[in-house]
């Protein structure tokens, strides 16, 4: 295996013990008649030597516990414990930031960036879709009024819209941050629905200037009485519309 | 389990021995041990040795150690950066292994040390310590010629000179 003579690398493998029995044994030969060699063989023995003495004194330090394999698996298993809590923390966290986080986009829409956001979305719920049910529903305009100023107070006088066509037939209390809202539904001979909404101003007593905002297919009419920010809502594609906006006089 | 926990204890000794002669500190080592121990048996499950259980966790630890040196490393140059000096050169601590025939020892590299604890100490095959380098055996042999070398030359310095060591 080893070549004559023998290489650096044999002389290192020497040393190491890690040459095979004939190997070994043809090495001493050779060591024993090449005394230049052997010198310097021996003296990497030495040094291997000193080494392991001078090393030995390491393996005799006092145990640590904290080393300990059982302390270790203790340790970890905890570690990864704490690892998963905090995982299902950060869950929850991103969970209810995420929730919260579209409720304050939903609010910020229907309180500042969109005005009359709520009237709008409550057209939809209450008059197209029926998903609410009406708490009144008369086909006298005096009840209605009557209906409302039970819950609002120096409000303004539900328009007359009868010159359009349209008279209140059901009305529907709503919550809003503020406090109560309510919407008054309209109908006409054709059964076409507009509402007539109130609200309690937004935010920092929040007024609105007379304006008017169109979302898809609704157009809502807005302003602001004493003590309420008020707003119609109407189907835009609807022949009537132009004519009720005159009525209105928006 | 219990059986892999005696195996560990065993050779905790020289997984400590070993983490010295690197760090030259004996708290930076016991922590090197513990970071070693706990990645081996987080990783047992997984993957563990078919063979010696000392020369995978040597090889553990070995490159736990290059890991967190390189990193100080720049952590030190950063610091060097932002104060204008450096704060990295080890001082006293290099008194663990204080033995005059471990001063040449100490002043090798890191893989020069290793390797001699590796081959000369600890008496595992090149085989071995070519699967822990992830090197050929060839290689092996001819770094372990450098450091056996380079270690013969400083303990010749060492000698020739042993009254400068005392009047300092």
């Amino acid at each position: 295996m080893i070549s004559m003579p023998p290489s650096d690398s044999d002389l290192h493998a020497y040393v190491d013990r890690q040459l095979s029995p004939d190997d070994q044994r043809l090495m001493q030969t050779y060591l024993a008649t090449h005394p230049e060699v052997a010198a310097r063989v021996q003296g990497w023995q030495q040094d291997a030597q000193q080494l392991r003495t001078a090393l030995g004194g390491a393996l005799q330090q006092p145990t640590n516990p904290d080393l300990d394999p059982a302390m270790i698996r203790r340790r970890l298993k905890y570690r990864s414990r704490r690892y998963l809590a905090s995982a299902a923390v950060l869950l929850v966290a991103l969970g209810l930031g995420g929730i919260s986080g579209w409720q304050a986009r939903e609010m910020t829409l229907l309180s500042a960036a969109a005005p009359m956001a709520d009237a709008m979305q409550a057209y939809r719920l209450f008059a197209q879709q029926g998903i609410l049910p009406a708490d009144y529903q008369t086909g006298d305009e005096q009840h209605m009024q009557d209906w409302l100023d039970r819950y609002f107070t120096q409000a303004n006088r539900l328009p007359d819209l009868s010159g359009a066509g349209f008279k209140p037939v059901s009305g529907r209390l709503l919550s809003t941050e503020q406090g109560a809202a309510a919407m008054v539904v309209y109908q006409d001979p054709n059964g076409q629905k507009i509402s007539f909404y109130v609200r309690p101003p937004g935010p920092k007593n929040f007024l609105l200037p007379r304006g008017s905002r169109r979302d898809g297919e609704l157009q809502a009419e807005y302003w602001s009485g004493p003590g309420y920010n008020y707003a119609v809502v109407i189907p835009g594609d609807m022949p009537t519309a132009q004519k009720l906006r005159q009525t209105l006089n928006f | 389990m219990n059986e892999l926990d005696d195996q560990l204890r065993e050779l905790i000794p020289r997984l400590r021995r070993f983490a010295v002669s690197l760090t030259r500190n004996p708290s930076n080592a016991d922590d090197l041990v513990q970071t070693c121990l706990e990645r081996a048996l987080s990783k047992w499950n997984d993957k563990h040795p078919d063979g010696d259980l000392r020369a995978w966790l040597f090889s553990i630890l070995y490159r736990q150690f290059l890991d967190a040196h390189r990193r100080s490393r720049r952590y030190a140059r950063m610091l060097e950066f932002f104060t204008g000096r450096d704060d990295a050169h080890p001082s006293a601590e290099r008194s663990v292994i204080a033995q005059s025939s471990l001063q040449a020892f100490d002043q090798l590299t890191t893989e020069q040390r290793a390797l001699l604890l590796w081959v000369s100490v600890e008496g595992l095959s090149y085989q071995q310590v070519a699967d822990i380098l992830d090197v050929p055996t060839g290689t092996v042999m001819s770094r372990l010629s450098r450091a056996r070398q380079a270690l013969r030359q400083l303990s010749d310095g060492e000698i020739s000179r042993p009254t400068l060591r005392i009047l300092k």
